[in-house]
C-alpha cells in the first residue's frame, strides 16, 4: 500500500512526509558533489564531475565558454555562479529559469539581483513543484555564490523541497556528510580566498572516489571582486588551468601521467 | 503654482515643496504634505496632476515597502529610481497614464553616499546634483548653478534654499507662500523649518 | 481516469475525513514548536529554535517574521510552504493599505491567510499548506493584543495563549494551567519561556522570543535577555523544590518528634 503516497503527486503521507521529496533529496546524494567555501574576499566552488569517457569530447569546453563546460558549474548572473548536483536535465532548467529571473531584476531595478533573492526566486518555483498536482519535484540541489552590497560575499544552499540557508562552507551530493565533517573541522572564520581554494582542494581529493584528481573530473570556479572596478568577477576555470591549479597545490597527476595524456 | 526644488549636500539630500493645494484659480488648501517618505532613507516630491499624483504616490510607497518587508532590506536609492521609472514609463504607454513629475532624495546605506534623481512624466530620469520642478525651475536652477556646493553643511544647503524660494516669491506672478523641507541623511528623515 | 493530474488530491474517505488535511497536521506536528501568550497589553511570540549548525549563517534561518508594521507570524511545519503562505500575506497587507488606505486587523489578516489554507484543501490537483501558523499583533487604533491562530485545513480561530509544532499538546496543557488573564510584560514573557522548556531540553540557546508592546513595536530578546530569564526560571524551580523538601524535612521531622515525645512519654521519668 505504500504505492498510495509515493508514486503519485507529491501529497502528504499519514506520517504528514512528502516522500516525492525526499526521494529527490536520495536522488541528490548520488550525485557529484559540489562544494562551497566563503572567505572575506571571495568565495570557492569546485564540484566534482560524473559524466566522463573516452570518447567525450570536451573541446567545447575546452575553450572555456561563457559558463564553463556546462555540466556542474554555472553562471546565473555577472555576481552569482552556481553548482548543481542532481539531475543534470532538471538543472539545466533551472539554470535558465534562474538567469531569466536575474536579468528581469536587472530590467526592473537597473541592478545585479541580490544573492538572496534569487535564491529565494528559485526556492519559490521548487516549492511550487511540490504543491501543484501532477508534478513532480526537482532533482537538484544548488550552491549559490555570490555577491551583493547589502551582505558582500555569500553561499547559499537550496534543495528540492524550497528551503535554502545561508553558509560559511558546506557541501552537497555523495559523500557530502564526510566532506561536511571536515569542513567543520578545517574551517577558520579568518579564512584567505588561497586558504579557501586550497581547503576546497583537499577536502575534494579527500571524499572524490578517483585517487588523482584532474580537470576531467573536476570543476572549478571562484568569485572575487575585481581590484579596480571594485565589482563582482566570477572566474570558471578551463580544464588546462584545473590542471594547473592542481599541479601547483600538490594535488595534481604526476609529471609523466600528463605527459602521457597529451 | 506647484514648485518644488531638491539638492544634494555632504552626506545629505533636501527636498522642498510648496504645500498648496489648487483648484482651478482658487487655492483649496496651504498644509498639503507633498513628499512621501517611501523608506527609511528615501524621499519622493510629487507634483504634477492633482488626481494622478497621489494615486501613483501611494502606488509606489506601498511597493517600496512591500519589498523592504519580504526582504528585510530596502531598496537602495538607485534601484528605487530605476523601479519607479519603469512604473511611470509602462504607464505612460497604457490607456491612462499618470501625468506626474517627481524629485527623489535618498541616503545609501550600502556605500554611504547621498542621491537625487529627477523624473519628469515622461519616464525621464536623470541623477543630478541638484533639481526643480514647476515654474520655481526658472528661477531657481541659474542661482542652484551659482550657489550650490556638493560639499556644503546643511545649514549652508538650507540658505541656498532659502535664496531660491524668496526669488520665487519676489519674481513668481502666482508664487506658494509655504513650503514643507526634508533632510534625508544617515540617521534617517527628518523635517526641518525654514 | 483517477489518476489524471487535476485529480483533487484532498477528498472526502468514506468515513467522513480529509486524510490529506490529517496528514498536513502530522507535517505540522513535525515541526518545532512556536508558542503565543498574550497578556494585558503585551503579546509574546516564542519559538523553537533548531540548532543553528556550525557553518551554517544564522541569519538565513527565520522563524518568526514581520508581516506588517504591527503584525508578525510564527509557524511550525514545512518552511518552504511557509514562505510561500506569508509572501502571499505581505502582499495582501500592503494591498490593503494602498485600497482602503488603512492597515490590516489582526483578524483580517489571519482569515486572509486561513481563506488560502483552505482553497488548498478544496483544489484540483494540489495538497494542502503543510503548516500551522501564530498570528500575534495589535488593531489599528486598539491597545488590545491578539493572538490566532491557523491550521492547514483553513480553520482559524482567537486565543489567550496557544502552541503549535512539536509537542504542543505538552505545552498547550502548560500554558492552560498557568495562564492568567492580564499578564504583565515581563510575566508574559516569562510565561512564554517557561512553557517553551518544556519541550526544548537545551535552553535559552534554541528559544528565540519576539515582544509586540504596542501598534509596531516589535523587540526581539537576544541570547543573554533569555538566558537571564531561563536561569530565573530554574532558580525558581530550585527553589520550590527546596522549599518542597525542607517542608518534607519539617513533617518528618515533626513526625519522628512526635514519636519520640511519644516513645519519651511511655520512658519512665
Amino acid at each position: 500500500m505504500a504505492r498510495r503516497y509515493d508514486s503519485r503527486t507529491t501529497i502528504f503521507s499519514p506520517e504528514g512526509r512528502l516522500y516525492q521529496i525526499e526521494y529527490a533529496m536520495e536522488a541528490i546524494s548520488h550525485a557529484g558533489s559540489v562544494l562551497g567555501v566563503l572567505s572575506k574576499d571571495g568565495i570557492v566552488l569546485a564540484a566534482e564531475k560524473k559524466v566522463t569517457g573516452k570518447l567525450l569530447d570536451l573541446s567545447g569546453s575546452n575553450q572555456g565558454g561563457y559558463g564553463g563546460s556546462g555540466e556542474k558549474i554555472f553562471m546565473l548572473n555577472s555576481n552569482v555562479v552556481a553548482g548543481v548536483a542532481g539531475i543534470t536535465a532538471d538543472a539545466n532548467s533551472l539554470v535558465n529559469y534562474a538567469r531569466q529571473a536575474a536579468q528581469r531584476h536587472l530590467f526592473t531595478y537597473n541592478e545585479d539581483i541580490p544573492v538572496e533573492v534569487l535564491a529565494q526566486r528559485l526556492c519559490d518555483l521548487k516549492q511550487g513543484y511540490t504543491q501543484y498536482g501532477g508534478l513532480r519535484p526537482f532533482g537538484v540541489s544548488l550552491l549559490y555564490a555570490g555577491y551583493d552590497p547589502h551582505y558582500n560575499f555569500q553561499l547559499y544552499h537550496s534543495d528540492p523541497s524550497g528551503n535554502y540557508s545561508g553558509w560559511k562552507a558546506t557541501c552537497v551530493g555523495a559523500n557530502s556528510g564526510t566532506a561536511q565533517s571536515l569542513l567543520k573541522q578545517e574551517y577558520k572564520d579568518d579564512i584567505t580566498m588561497d586558504g579557501a581554494i586550497d581547503l576546497v582542494l583537499r577536502v575534494m581529493s579527500k571524499t572524490m572516489d578517483s585517487t588523482t584528481l584532474g580537470s576531467e573530473k573536476l570543476e572549478f570556479a571562484t568569485l572575487t571582486l575585481d581590484p579596480e572596478t571594485k565589482q563582482p568577477k566570477a572566474r570558471i576555470y578551463r580544464p588546462a588551468e584545473i590542471d594547473a591549479l592542481l599541479q601547483k597545490q600538490g594535488l595534481g597527476k604526476k609529471e609523466e601521467d600528463t605527459e602521457m595524456k597529451s | 503654482m506647484e514648485v518644488s526644488f531638491a539638492m544634494t549636500g555632504k552626506g545629505y539630500v533636501l527636498l522642498a515643496a510648496d504645500t498648496t493645494a489648487v483648484h482651478s484659480i482658487i487655492k483649496v488648501k496651504t498644509d498639503v504634505d507633498k513628499i512621501k517618505e517611501l523608506s527609511p532613507h528615501l524621499l519622493m516630491a510629487y507634483s504634477g496632476e492633482p488626481g494622478d499624483t497621489v494615486q501613483f504616490a501611494e502606488y509606489v510607497e506601498r511597493n517600496i515597502r512591500l519589498y523592504q518587508i519580504r526582504h528585510t532590506y530596502p531598496l537602495r536609492p538607485p534601484s528605487a529610481a530605476s523601479w519607479i521609472r519603469r512604473s511611470l514609463a509602462e504607464s505612460l504607454r497604457s490607456r491612462n497614464p499618470y501625468s506626474v513629475n517627481l524629485l527623489l532624495g535618498g541616503y545609501d546605506t550600502s556605500t554611504y553616499t547621498p542621491h537625487l534623481y529627477w523624473m519628469d512624466y515622461l519616464g525621464t530620469l536623470v541623477e543630478v546634483p541638484f533639481a526643480a520642478h514647476g515654474y520655481g525651475s526658472y528661477f531657481a536652477l541659474s542661482l542652484l548653478d551659482r550657489y550650490h556646493d556638493p560639499e556644503a553643511t546643511v545649514e549652508e544647503g538650507l540658505a541656498v534654499l532659502r535664496r531660491c524660494l524668496d526669488e520665487v516669491s519676489k519674481r513668481l506672478v502666482v508664487s506658494p507662500g509655504k513650503y514643507k523641507v526634508k533632510i534625508v541623511d544617515k540617521d534617517g528623515i527628518r523635517e526641518v523649518e525654514l | 481516469m483517477s489518476r489524471s493530474y487535476d485529480r483533487a488530491l484532498t477528498v472526502f474517505s468514506p468515513d467522513g475525513h480529509l486524510f490529506q488535511v490529517e496528514y498536513a497536521l502530522e507535517a505540522v506536528r513535525k515541526g518545532t514548536c512556536a508558542v503565543g501568550v498574550r497578556g494585558k497589553d503585551v503579546v509574546v511570540l516564542g519559538v523553537e529554535k533548531k540548532s543553528v549548525l556550525q557553518l551554517q549563517d544564522p541569519r538565513t534561518v527565520r522563524k518568526v517574521v514581520m508581516l506588517d508594521d504591527h503584525i508578525c507570524l510564527a509557524f511550525a511545519g514545512l518552511t518552504a510552504d511557509g514562505r510561500v503562505l506569508i509572501d502571499k500575506a505581505r502582499v495582501e497587507c500592503q494591498s490593503h493599505r494602498l485600497t482602503v488606505e488603512d492597515p490590516v486587523t489582526v483578524e483580517y489578516i489571519t482569515r486572509h491567510i486561513a481563506t488560502i489554507q483552505q482553497k488548498y484543501t478544496q483544489s484540483g490537483g494540489v495538497r494542502p499548506f503543510g503548516i500551522s501558523t501564530l498570528i500575534v499583533g495589535f488593531d489599528p487604533h486598539s491597545p488590545r493584543p491578539r493572538l490566532y491562530q491557523t491550521e492547514p485545513s483553513g480553520i482559524y480561530s482567537e486565543w489567550k495563549a496557544n502552541a503549535i509544532g512539536r509537542s504542543s499538546k505538552t505545552v498547550r496543557e502548560f500554558l492552560e494551567k498557568n495562564h492568567k488573564d492580564d499578564l504583565s510584560r515581563d510575566d508574559a514573557i516569562k510565561l512564554t519561556v517557561k512553557s517553551l522548556l518544556e519541550v526544548v531540553q537545551t535552553g535559552a540557546k534554541n528559544i528565540e522570543i519576539s515582544v509586540m508592546e504596542s501598534y509596531g513595536k516589535v523587540t526581539s530578546l537576544d541570547l543573554a535577555q533569555i538566558e537571564a530569564i531561563v536561569s530565573d526560571i530554574e532558580r525558581e524551580k530550585e527553589a520550590e523544590a527546596e522549599r518542597k523538601r525542607s517542608r518534607l524535612a519539617a513533617t518528618a521531622a515533626g513526625q519522628a518528634a512526635m514519636s519520640q515525645r511519644v516513645a519519651g512519654s511511655e520512658a519512665p521519668v
